[in-house]
């Protein structure tokens, strides 16, 4: 017996291969969108996998450093030193910004970190790791950023040393690693004009100028432009010991938070993109939807164009099994056809979205099942129709 | 088979192929793309950086002694004075009253001594004459022509002569004291009224001036500034890792935020006891080596100092170098697989490359970048750069 | 004594119910002999398509009796529970246009009837080939059916209906669409085939072209037929 749905397959290839491309592009749409879901739990998870760390040290009833803001004390670091359990310790000041580079403004998260400790990234692309004590950046390729091109944040030019790969904040933006004295300037010391504004509104005070006591207002504005604060501590803790026990252990100190990798996970996950998450998650059921509609549409379409073709066989003696399999082959030939185009189409446009879009294997293999399923669910509809033909139209009038 | 199925079936194959390879070269199931080095030897340029400001070495605020009000600003900020040049007046009030008040009370007292000297002279010349005089009636009393009694009374007012002699002479040295106590106040009520000259205590700028004519001042507020110009240094901070080989005498390059196009060289001069424990930073002073520098004072300066050369050091880059659990190492290219070598580490320069002192062999492949964080068990493939330039 | 290729008695078909009934057939004899060629003619509406639709197990009759090549397949119910191999095996259609599949080439549009028999490939394949010869079509084996003539195609499709060895063939209106010289040459190969593989054709038409080469013609109006002794003129 001869396959009758490779037949026709191969005798109007062309409207099959079109078909195929276009449903292919649906398909690889659709693969594409699982890709920016996986891509944005992947940034959360990266940028925590990234920072090397056991424990971060925040601000106390925070979720901070990433979830909400936080602020402590840069001397915390020596006392959470002396904890049982801690390897290592590092100050790190984090700040979402945006710093122009070519005349665009560049969305970048910049990170404050001290060379030698946790918070400096693992592995570079290119170029080599701080060495100066100032005014030195490793960029992220995402900023578009080069070895040697500068640029400026607020009152100073930062060269560029190093470029690093895949370190993004949750939110996709690409790092910017600076000394972190540089960093507590940025955040917590104003722009010029901002200064002058407080240094005269301090000098008009007379709390603050007395002239009885000289070098006061001194003092003060001295005071004011000093920036002894970060927002987290990254904490490595020793081979052997549990960091959640490390944790309890900070936490019982009443003025910090700690929280441990598991924890800082969930909270960017299951919080921080939850919302964003379950909105791309309806959007790809949707889309799956609309593509198993449209896929039982082009094979029902497909089908009716053959009902004259399907009557001569019911006539000549070609049973339901034949025609039922004929249709169903065509179906899952065509779901194939989709496949393997959407699955190269995403695989070839998702680096050029602006967000990290991830195309695992589980989820191409998943969409695979799906695929052929929804094929031979679409061509129930087909097949029924072509069942309910009567072989006697094939004898006119 | 028909030209046509042949050639479809070709396409198909063709379009499996295509997607075998993305599957395989892109995404999760490829190898990690990575760089390697070998290990260099030569020369090792060792510096160290610091940002700082530039400062006089030595500058000094003149304020009053007493309070006062400020009479007249005799410079202006960029003015240059001398060692004892009278830069402001403070307004003396009633500084002048006084001083002519101790100068009248000091002539009254040279009065008073005039006084004092002629009483003590008469006081002299009575007791001189009593005590003659009472020397001839005790002759005379001794040959029985004066009485017993007249005698007593001489030799009472001989003794009241002379006890007026010691009250003359008290008197004077009283009336003298009391003049020099006089003069006294009188040079001191001068001296203080000489404080309302302010005076440049060396030759040099006025930097600043902090205050206006008119102002009240009070002890110990600085009315002006004044610095040696020739006298600049950077108060340069050095992290505290990276200060314990810098001595004084070592050559500099500085970069001023004004021109900071221009190389200017310059010398360690003082390496500071105390550190910021703080900000765990040394303080280091780097002079100009030409004093003739055009800066100003407070102006933001890129210091580096130069170390001396590590000759013949081994090298790789500083990229390559990581740090796992406390262990300083690099990861080797071994079998397209990477190992954790542990190493010792030397000087690191300031243009990316760490001396090797230990745990590398020559020919070793050492990992440089990479495009992810490198694990034992991470298939590797070795490129010639990651990211093109 | 042999048996007929078809025999139909008293054949009945209402269509509906009630009021709104309608006797397309209301009583059909007819009995057609191994390699007899006969014509059916009528006007429409007389029944004929109906008579049609029967002769090729297609609809149920009302009532009445068929018997092909002496088995009784129909006895006022089917006697038989497998319509579909019934047309598969015994009975070859040829219709007023070739509808051949259009994705199957030439031979394979013929093989498809013995395969779907359960005939081996290269066996079918051989059999259409065969078929093919004696239509003088042999050398448009490999073609595709686009590539045809009306008149080769009309050819491949009377091929096709011979393929599983049928001892009916049920032609309907096929000279239609033909010219009276290529009508005539269909005919002609109706006859030779008939006569090749004593097959009972039973050629429905008005085609005034052809009807003179019938040796007997049922005329059916009104839902009766009857016989007529045609002229049976050479084509």
């Amino acid at each position: 017996m001869i396959n009758l749905a490779s037949r026709d397959i191969f005798h109007s290839w062309g409207k099959f291969i079109f078909t195929g491309v276009g449903l292919g592009l649906l398909i690889g749409v659709t693969l594409t969108m699982a890709g920016v879901y996986r891509g944005m739990v992947d940034d959360a998870k990266v940028m925590i996998d990234n920072a090397g760390t056991d424990i971060w040290v925040v601000q106390q009833d925070t979720l901070g450093p990433y979830a909400e803001p936080s602020s402590i004390h840069d001397d915390v670091v020596r006392d959470i030193l002396g904890q049982d359990g801690v390897m290592e310790a590092g100050n790190v000041a984090y700040l979402t910004m945006q710093i122009q580079q070519d005349g665009k403004d560049v969305r970048i998260m910049l990170v404050g970190i001290e060379q030698g400790k946790p918070g400096e990234p693992a592995f570079l692309v290119a170029g080599r790791p701080i060495t100066h004590s100032h005014y030195e950046a490793l960029a992220d390729i995402k900023t578009g950023l080069t070895i040697g091109e500068r640029f400026q944040i607020r009152r100073h030019q930062y060269t560029v040393v190093g470029l690093t790969r895949r370190m993004v904040s949750s939110s996709g933006d690409p790092m910017v690693f600076v000394p972190l004295k540089d960093a507590q300037e940025v955040q917590f010391l104003k722009d010029n004009d901002a200064l002058l504004n407080d240094r005269a509104r301090t000098t008009v005070n007379p709390a603050f100028n007395r002239p009885g006591v000289p070098g006061l207002l001194d003092s003060v504005l001295a005071n004011q432009i000093t920036s002894h604060m970060v927002n987290a501590v990254l904490v490595r803790i020793k081979n052997g010991y549990d960091a959640e026990a490390v944790a309890k252990q900070i936490r019982r100190w009443k003025h910090l938070q700690a929280y441990t990798k598991d924890q800082m996970e969930e909270i960017l996950v299951a919080k921080l993109i939850a919302t964003a998450s379950k909105q791309i998650f309806m959007f790809l059921v949707i889309l799956a939807i609309v593509s198993a509609a449209i896929v039982a549409f082009i094979i029902y379409t497909m089908t009716l164009n053959k009902i004259r073709e399907i009557a001569v066989l019911k006539l000549v003696g070609a049973g339901n099994q034949t025609i039922s399999s004929m249709i169903l082959q065509q179906a899952l030939g065509l779901g194939l056809i989709g496949f393997v185009v959407g699955k190269t189409a995403a695989t070839i446009w998702a680096p050029l979205f602006p967000k990290y879009v991830l195309l695992i294997p589980g989820d191409a293999i998943l969409g695979f099942i799906l695929v052929m399923l929804m094929c031979s669910l679409a061509s129930i509809f087909a097949i029924r129709a072509a069942l309910q033909v009567d072989p006697a139209t094939a004898i006119g009038g | 088979m028909s030209k046509l199925r042949f050639k479809i079936i070709l396409l198909v194959i063709l379009l499996t192929s295509v997607l075998a390879w993305v599957i395989f070269t892109q995404g999760p199931l490829a190898p990690v793309k990575v760089t390697t080095e070998k290990i260099q030897t030569g020369n090792l340029v060792v510096e160290v950086f610091g940002i700082g400001l530039v400062e006089a070495r030595h500058s000094y605020d003149i304020s009053p002694v007493m309070t006062g009000r400020i009479k007249s600003l005799l410079v202006d900020q960029g003015d240059r004075v001398r060692k004892g040049q009278v830069v402001a007046i403070l307004d003396p009030i009633d500084l002048d009253e006084k001083l002519a008040s101790s100068r009248l009370i000091a002539e009254r007292s040279a009065s008073s001594i005039k006084i004092a000297e002629a009483e003590l002279v008469q006081a002299e010349s009575q007791s001189r004459t009593i005590s003659s005089t009472y020397k001839r009636y005790v002759e005379l009393h001794s040959k029985g022509f004066v009485s017993q009694e007249m005698l007593d009374a001489k030799l009472n007012e001989k003794t009241a002569a002379l006890a007026a002699l010691d009250v003359a002479n008290a008197s004077l040295a009283s009336a003298k004291r009391d003049q020099l106590k006089a003069q006294s106040d009188a040079a001191g009520m001068k001296s203080l009224r000489n404080q309302t000259r302010l005076l440049s205590p060396i030759n040099g700028i006025v930097t600043e001036t902090m205050l206006e004519q008119g102002v009240t001042v009070v002890p110990g507020q600085a009315v002006l500034q004044v610095i040696a110009p020739t006298d600049l240094w950077i108060k340069t901070r050095i992290d505290q890792k990276q200060a314990g080989m810098i001595k004084a005498g070592q050559k500099a390059i500085i970069v001023l935020s004004s021109h900071p196009q221009t190389s200017i060289s310059g010398t360690v001069e003082r390496v500071d006891l105390i550190s910021d424990s703080v900000t765990e930073e040394r303080i280091v002073n780097v002079s100009f080596a030409d004093p003739e520098i055009n800066s100003s004072l407070g102006e933001y300066a890129e210091v580096t100092i130069k170390l001396p050369v590590q000759e013949n050091a081994r090298s790789i880059p500083t990229a390559a170098v990581k740090r796992i659990n406390q262990q300083d190492g690099v990861w080797v290219l071994q079998n397209s697989r990477a190992r954790f070598v542990p190493v010792k580490i030397g000087i690191e320069s300031l243009d990316g490359r760490t001396q090797i002192l230990d745990g590398l062999r020559d020919g070793d492949e050492v990992i440089v970048y990479s495009q992810q964080a490198i694990k034992e068990d991470l298939k590797l493939k070795i490129v010639p750069k990651i990211v093109g330039n | 004594m042999r048996e007929p290729a078809i025999k139909i008695e008293n054949l009945m078909k209402r269509y509906g119910e009630g009021d709104t009934a309608v006797d397309a057939l209301k009583g059909v004899d007819m009995t057609i002999w191994p390699g007899e060629v006969v014509g059916l003619v009528g006007p429409s509406g007389s029944g004929k398509s109906t008579l049609l639709k029967c002769l090729g197990a297609v609809i149920e009759p009302t009532s009445g009796k068929m018997q092909l090549g002496g088995e009784s397949i129909f006895d006022n119910t089917w006697k038989i529970d497998d319509l579909r191999t019934l047309r598969r095996d015994r009975i070859g259609f040829v219709f007023q246009a070739p509808y051949l599949i259009p994705f199957l080439d030439v031979t394979d549009n013929i093989a498809l009837l013995p395969m779907l028999a359960g005939v081996p490939n290269t066996q079918a394949r051989i059999r259409a080939r065969e078929l093919l010869d004696a239509l003088d079509v042999g050398h448009r084996a490999t073609a595709q059916v686009s590539e045809l003539s009306g008149g080769e195609q009309q050819r491949v499709s009377i091929a096709r209906a011979l393929a599983n060895q049928p001892p009916i063939i049920l032609a309907d209106e096929p000279t239609a669409p033909l010219d009276s010289e290529r009508a005539l040459t269909v005919v002609r190969i109706l006859n030779q085939m008939a006569q090749q593989y004593q097959t009972a054709i039973i050629v429905v038409t008005h085609d005034e072209k052809i009807i003179p080469t019938f040796k007997r013609i049922y005329h059916i109006r009104d839902g009766r037929t009857y016989e007529e002794a045609g002229e049976g003129r050479d084509a």
